[in-house]
């Protein structure tokens, strides 16, 4: 399978206390953006350690752009950006990318031209001040964030890993950050990342995989993974403030199997063998203000939670965006 | 991979040297150690005796001249400064010495009249006794000093009566003889027995403060990395076993660094200051040959002496930064990185307070027994070797023992090292770090 930039098979890694993950397996294409998804907890992070050879697995095998993943040469070719964000706090900013590019096997002089398309792309020059030659501390967060991001793509790797890239992330930054990884796969890069947040991962990725208590719920691509779901799900808006009735149509559950209520946004999910014209008339005739009414493949959040069950969340913890 | 552990040392390097910290001890240092060993050659080179005995009234009643005689021998005492001018004589008959000994009490008394007065008699002159009275009767130095001009007086004008030549007289009164100290060993005659012990003593410091300093250098370093998280980056481009040595490395470098510089300065600075301490102290410069010309110059120590001394730093640096290391990779804060550091800075003073029996007996068992155990050699041995002559198979035993010291200690850092980076949380227990070390 010369085609896979990453191939995990039947990795198991257990702790003191729990089993981090248990008999996975994940194929990941090249040339494809990848979505990591699942809660907090779910052995997400684990598995990105385990690819880029920071930890062990107990058992298994996992192969990395064709070669083992304990290849260092291998490792020079992947940019990662890890959960937990930080910095050498008192060292210049340039002198850190170039540090890090350098460990990659990127020569000094080629890392500083780099640097400076780097950071004008991501506006850390060019205005009133080059935060290039600032200390790190001096940075804000969001900035520090981008200096990271930076340093996993300086050397031009074949595969970027991003774990929780957009979290803490500002709506400007992250559309920075969703550009740059799209131009990434434009030019035949792998990009995986994982996240919690459904709307992120279904309007980038081409293939996920969801994980949930170290194990693998289902992976395919985006496309494929909502078609086996079915179309038994309706999206269906309401104008105004909607009169009680129509709540209490949308609590039979003869018609309606689950609800998702983003006040004057619904997801629902039909009921066995409910009609979805039956539904419609009587939420008509509950005086229901109807903008839309549509029969939908559920978004992978509907998925998720099906799969992975709201029990195994903790709240929050997988919202739209 | 090689490659990699040189990045790593390099930015360690570059980013330290850079920075104030460094600047602030590397040329301090030199200053403040310059400054606590000649303030004292100032102080005791001003004050010295002689003020005390400007003050003293010799009270003569031995009518032969004595008293002119011990004034002239405390003159001519050349460890004192020539601008003395001396014990001031008043000769009296015997039969007015009590009113003279009650008027110089007084004087005494009064503040800042007189110091001490001598009595001279003639029981003096027969040499059994003198009675000395003043502040300072008990500071043995001086009174040390009184006796030994009076005891030479005696003796020459006893000779003179005894109708010794003049010349002669003169030349033992002028005698002023010294031993001068020199050590010698199989090797040859070798700088001054002083001088090497005040060179052991310095390397034997520096290289204790450097280990200690750059140590926790380390230990700093490592506990940086992992509470701001930069290391797991770097692991995924490094092993952590590289980046352990690349710190270890290049913090070390910066130890050596500041080593040879604060002997470069230290020794510039000494040898331009020091004549114009002694100059400024009267010009006594051939007055104390116990700390003045012992210099503080590597000259008095061989280069094998040194070479060893460095190969011992360099172990004993390793020894302990590795173990530093590891200290801070166990825990998550600075407050827990001392805690956890304690058993490493007790294991080194455990060779510390022996600096004192071994300087005493720098060929005893104490001081054997310490140089083949590989936490206290590096400290102990190169103040042996400034002190005295090690035979060569001491020290090539004491280097390899050393060396494997040093060897184990990266082989138990590198494994708690490697877990302990990405582990947060609560400072881990002895069972705990047990099963670090055998995991991995």
């Amino acid at each position: 399978m010369a085609d896979l930039a990453i191939d995990i098979r039947n990795v198991v890694k257990r702790y003191e206390q729990h089993v981090a993950v248990r008999d996975l397996s994940l194929a990941i294409p090249r040339g494809t953006v990848y979505g990591l998804l699942g809660p907090n907890g779910a052995g997400k992070t684990t598995t990105i350690r385990m690819i880029l050879d920071i930890i062990l697995p107990d058992s298994g095998s996992i192969t990395v752009l064709g070669t083992p993943n304990t290849n260092t040469r291998t490792l020079d070719r992947i940019g990662y950006l890890p959960e937990e964000r930080g910095l050498y706090k008192k060292m210049q900013v340039r002198r850190v990318l170039s540090f890090l590019a350098e460990l990659k096997g990127v020569k000094p002089a080629v890392a500083n031209g780099r640097i400076d398309e780097w950071l004008e792309r991501f506006s850390l020059s060019g205005g009133d001040r080059n935060w290039g030659d600032a200390k790190v501390d001096e940075l804000s967060r969001g900035m520090q964030q981008k200096v990271q991001f930076i340093a996993a793509l300086l050397h031009d790797p074949e595969l970027v890993i991003l774990d929780e890239p957009f979290s803490g992330l500002d709506p400007i930054n992250a559309q920075a950050l969703k550009d740059a990884v799209l131009e990434l796969r434009r030019r035949g890069k792998t990009v995986v990342f994982s996240t919690h947040i459904m709307d992120n991962a279904e309007k980038m990725c081409d293939s996920v995989a969801i994980i949930a208590r170290g194990e693998k719920v289902l992976d395919g691509t985006v496309a494929g993974v909502k078609a086996a779901a079915g179309q038994r799900n309706i999206a269906l808006s309401l104008a105004g403030s909607a009169p009680e009735d129509v709540f209490n149509v949308l609590a039979d559950r003869a018609l309606v199997g689950k609800v998702d209520d983003n006040n004057n946004f619904f997801e629902l999910e039909l009921a066995p063998e409910a009609d979805a014209q039956l539904l419609l008339r009587r939420l008509i005739e509950a005086g229901a203000a109807i903008q839309r009414f549509e029969l939908v493949q559920p978004s992978l959040h509907q998925i998720f939670l099906q799969r992975v069950g709201a029990t195994g969340i903790e709240a929050g913890m997988s919202g739209h965006g | 991979m090689d490659n990699k552990i040189l990045i790593v040392a390099k930015r360690e390097y570059l980013e330290r040297v850079r920075s104030r910290a460094f600047l602030l001890t590397t040329f301090l240092v030199p200053v403040l150690m310059a400054a606590a060993f000649m303030i004292p050659i100032y102080v005791t080179a001003k004050s010295g005796v002689s003020p005390a005995f400007r003050k003293v009234r010799i009270l003569d009643a031995t009518g032969v001249g004595l008293g002119e005689r011990v004034a002239a021998n405390v003159r001519n005492d050349k460890s004192l400064p020539d601008s003395v001018a001396g014990p001031f004589v008043v000769t009296v008959a015997p039969d007015q010495l009590a009113a003279a000994e009650s008027s110089a009490t007084r004087d005494v008394i009064a503040p800042n009249q007189l110091t001490g007065y001598l009595v001279l008699d003639d029981s003096t002159m027969t040499g059994s006794r003198a009675r000395y009275v003043g502040r300072n009767a008990s500071s043995l130095s001086e009174i040390d000093k009184l006796q030994g001009a009076v005891r030479q007086g005696v003796t020459i004008v006893r000779l003179e009566r005894e109708g010794v030549k003049p010349e002669i007289v003169d030349q033992v009164a002028k005698n002023d003889l010294r031993v001068s100290s020199e050590k010698l060993t199989e090797k040859g005659r070798g700088g001054g027995g002083v001088g090497g012990f005040i060179v052991g003593l310095i390397l034997g410091v520096l290289l204790l403060m450097s280990i200690m300093l750059h140590g926790q250098n380390v230990m700093r370093g490592v506990l940086e990395e992992k509470t701001t998280r930069v290391a797991e980056i770097v692991i995924s481009s490094v092993k952590p076993e590289a980046l352990l040595a690349g710190k270890v490395l290049g913090v070390g470098a910066v130890g050596l660094t500041q080593i040879i510089a604060w002997f470069a300065l230290g020794g510039y600075v000494t040898s331009f200051l020091m004549p114009i301490v002694l100059k400024a102290a009267g010009g006594v410069a051939r007055a104390t040959p116990a700390t003045g010309t012992a210099g503080f110059s590597l000259a008095a120590m061989p280069w094998s002496t040194l070479g060893v001394s460095l190969a011992f730093f360099l172990l004993g640096f390793l020894f302990y930064a590795t173990l530093f290391a590891a200290a801070g990779a166990m825990v998550s804060s600075e407050q827990e990185a001392q805690q956890a550091a304690q058993p490493v800075v007790l294991l080194m003073m455990s060779g510390w307070i022996f600096v004192n029996p071994v300087m005493m007996n720098p060929n005893g068992k104490v001081a054997a027994v310490l140089s083949w155990l590989p936490w206290a050699s590096p400290i102990i041995m190169p103040l042996r070797m400034g002190l005295t002559t090690v035979s060569p198979t001491s020290i090539a035993g004491s280097l390899a023992v050393a060396f494997v010291g040093a060897l184990a200690a990266m082989w138990l850092a590198a494994r708690i090292y490697r877990v302990g980076m990405l582990m947060y949380g609560k400072k881990p227990t002895f069972g705990e770090l047990a099963k670090w070390i055998r995991y991995a």
